[in-house]
């Protein structure tokens, strides 16, 4: 499998490079640069690292140099400086140092590219379209032909190959620029704006769609995406650019709770969080104490430990794992989300959810279940904090900004 | 503010210049006419000052002599082109059926040619061939019209050979583009009549000189339409085929060629168009068939006669276009 690494990369537009740079090094800006050499600044000082078999989302409005840096990694731009390495099985391949030669192995074999308009070929049919890739390796009719018609019917168009583009739909053109991509078996994937020119509805399909295919593919893929949910749905990490520089790389999550900049805010700002905030970022936090709560002296229930929230009181073990819960004196059951339970039960039961259960998640447990709050548990189901329907409601309008104990989850993921 | 002010005083700076210099203009003229008399000023502009005339010429006879080996190896070569097209359609017999005195005549190219066109066409368009060739030969100019098929034919030929390979250089070479440009648009807008001087002092008389004539007339469409064919191709597929690895080759091979073969073919269809109109002016020196006769019409005066070739001339250009204009649609079946 491939990682990438990319450290220090500018593109400059124009016929000297240089003077741009040093300009940048002095710490101009884009706009500044340009007044004063003419020179267009693409992409500048961009660094990041890519673990094989991750999808990483490169976010940006038009002119943010996002699809020059894609390009720079397959060398259809050519970098003006810096370095970007493809981590290979066979050792660690510099892009730019590769000869006219050697990167065109490498765009054969091991990058392939996905296009905003499809890029597919007229004249070609479908199965000669995906299979085009091989066809330029040299391999033979047959064999690409039994390749081709493989990876068709990995994305549902095998009863299409003998018709050309222009009889197929937006979403069917993109999916033989899919299976082009795929048919080379290239570890890393280029896509520039893969979903942008297709209709909303076919378009969360097809971010469905890859998603499921990254399962069953696992490559290295580089999204080139303008539309924020678009990144938040597909990226494992995203990186969003402004004026040729990534201006924050993160998790989702992450880039949504703490946006390092006005302008990630502005960004974030549209976006519908509900499937990226985690519990663990939205949860209320509740000490923990051994001092048995007065509403319990009634109650013959034993526990070391004790949160109390309001009007709900859990008792927990020695492992600080709850045990039982009490709400206005009433004895609660405490059992994970995905436990299934009669329509009777419902009250009397309070839901656990892990740290990383996504908020949309637990607005569709609560429209199922009672009203009960809900109790955070860690991976080794300890407490961590508790969330009422005003957590909720909070980490959606003010995406989960002004919570601190999401603070620790901001760190890990940052670049 | 401040561009904007610059360029009206500039403007103005200018303006005043050429005043002052059609003002300096009209003080002296007066001047040299009172000195020379009103001869010199009939004179202005009617008397060539630059010798250029005398330079074209000097050089002509330079390129004549100089080259002469190289421009019989030419002409052979157009002769032999020629002449073996011109052997390929004499080699299909006109049958005759007895008519009393005279026969009529119905060649086998006309039968031959209804598949193919009712092909690339309509049956209507198949039709329309039989009854042009057919007529044609019942006017009795059917050596004629070969004549002229296979000059023109073979005008248009040297020309592909040239203007396609040279339109792909400029379509992918900004280079070559700019300076391929120029040269074009004078040969397309030079008077045709122009090129037949120097062709016959190169070649001498008969097929050859015009056949060059018309290659250099008619090679600009190809050239042009190849290159356009080429700049058109999206960008997006440009970047697909180097994506996926392809070199200069294949990428011309695989994507370039087959996207602009539209245009490409459209250039064909032009050039064979161009071809056959000037093969008809190239009857002026001696390139003979259909203009020849429309020639010797002028010459005599003989109206019908040159009506007569003239739509001859009007029947092969309908065919010829007809034959090559869809070729540059993609043939396969659509849903």
């Amino acid at each position: 499998m491939a990682g990438i690494r990319a450290k220090g990369v500018y593109k400059i537009f124009g016929n000297r490079p240089e003077a741009a740079l040093e300009l940048l090094d002095q710490g101009k800006t884009k706009g500044e640069v340009q007044a004063e050499t003419g020179q267009v600044v693409g992409v500048q000082n961009v660094s990041f690292e890519l673990e094989s078999g991750s999808l990483f989302v490169i976010m940006g409005l038009s002119g943010s140099g996002k699809s020059t840096l894609l390009r720079c990694i397959n060398r259809l731009v050519e970098p003006t400086a810096g370095e970007i390495v493809i981590e290979a099985e066979e050792g660690d391949i510099e892009i730019a140092s590769l000869s006219r030669k050697a990167l065109r192995r490498v765009r054969e074999k091991k990058i392939a590219m996905i296009f905003q308009h499809f890029a597919l070929f007229p004249y070609r049919t479908v199965l000669s379209n995906a299979t085009f890739g091989l066809e330029i390796q040299g391999m033979g009719k047959k064999e690409r032909s039994r390749k081709g018609m493989e990876i068709l019917e990995l994305v549902g168009l095998k009863e299409w190959a003998d018709s050309y583009p222009d009889q197929l739909s937006g979403g069917m053109q993109q999916r033989v620029g899919l299976a082009r991509a795929l048919a080379s078996e290239g570890e890393i994937l280029l896509m520039d704006e893969p979903f942008s020119a297709l209709d909303p509805l076919i378009r969360v399909y097809m971010q469905t769609e890859l998603v499921r295919l990254q399962q069953e593919i696992k490559r290295t893929i580089l999204v080139v995406s303008h539309d924020l949910d678009e990144a938040l749905k597909l990226g494992d990490r995203i990186a969003i650019m402004e004026d040729g520089r990534i201006v924050q790389a993160g998790t989702p999550e992450n880039i949504i709770v703490n946006p390092r900049t006005e302008y990630v805010a502005k960004f974030v700002e549209q976006a519908d969080a509900t499937g990226v905030l985690t519990a663990r970022t939205i949860a209320k936090s509740v000490s923990v104490t051994s001092e048995r709560p007065r509403e319990l002296q009634a109650q013959k229930a034993k526990a070391p430990y004790f949160v109390m929230d309001e009007d709900l009181i859990c008792c927990m073990d020695e492992n600080h794992r709850p045990v039982t819960c009490f709400r206005n004196g009433k004895a609660l059951k405490v059992k994970g989300l995905d436990s299934s339970l009669d329509d009777a039960d419902l009250c009397d039961v309070v839901f656990c959810a892990k740290e990383d259960t996504s908020v949309r998640e637990l607005m569709e447990a609560r429209l199922k279940s009672s009203d009960n709050p809900f109790i955070v548990l860690s991976s080794q189901g300890k407490f961590r904090g508790i969330i009422t329907e005003h957590e909720i409601l909070r980490g959606i309008l003010e995406k989960g900004r002004t919570d601190l104990e999401a603070s620790e989850g901001e760190r890990e993921g940052e670049s | 503010m401040k561009k904007g002010r610059r360029r009206i005083s500039r403007a103005a700076r200018w303006g005043m210049v050429a005043a002052a210099a059609a003002l300096a203009v009209l003080a002296v003229s007066p001047g040299i006419c009172q000195r020379h008399g009103e001869d010199l000023f009939r004179q202005i502009g009617t008397r060539s000052l630059i010798p250029l005339e005398d330079w074209i010429d000097q050089g002509i006879d330079w390129v004549a002599i100089t080259f002469m080996d190289f421009f019989d190896t030419v002409k052979y070569s157009i002769n032999k082109i020629n002449s073996s097209l011109l052997g390929f359609f004499e080699f299909f017999p006109v049958f005759g059926i007895p008519l009393g005195e005279k026969a009529l005549a119905v060649p086998l190219l006309a039968i031959l040619i209804v598949p193919y066109l009712w092909w690339v066409g309509s049956a209507g368009t198949g039709i329309f061939g039989f009854a042009s060739l057919w007529l044609v030969a019942n006017l009795g100019l059917w050596p004629e019209t070969l004549a002229t098929a296979s000059l023109t034919l073979t005008s248009a030929f040297i020309a592909l050979l040239l203007g396609i390979p040279l339109g792909i250089l400029a379509g992918r070479f900004d280079m070559v583009e700019t300076t391929v440009r120029p040269v074009l648009d004078f040969m397309q807008t030079l008077p045709v009549f122009v090129y037949l001087i120097p062709a016959v002092i190169l070649f001498g008389l008969g097929p050859a000189p015009g056949v060059v004539a018309t290659v250099i007339f008619a090679l600009p469409p190809a050239v042009r339409l190849t290159s356009l064919g080429i700049r058109g191709v999206p960008k997006e597929l440009v970047e697909a085929g180097e994506a996926f690895g392809c070199n200069d080759l294949k990428l011309l091979l695989k994507v370039q060629l087959p996207m602009a073969r539209p245009s490409i073919m459209a250039g064909v269809n032009q050039t064979i168009m161009l071809s056959l109109s000037m093969v008809v002016i190239a009857a002026l020196i001696g390139a003979g068939g259909l203009g020849g006769e429309v020639v010797r019409s002028i010459q005599r005066m003989l109206v019908g006669k040159g009506f007569v070739a003239g739509i001859a001339v009007v029947f092969l250009a309908i065919i010829l276009d007809r034959a090559t204009r869809t070729l540059g649609s993609h043939h396969r079946k659509t849903s």
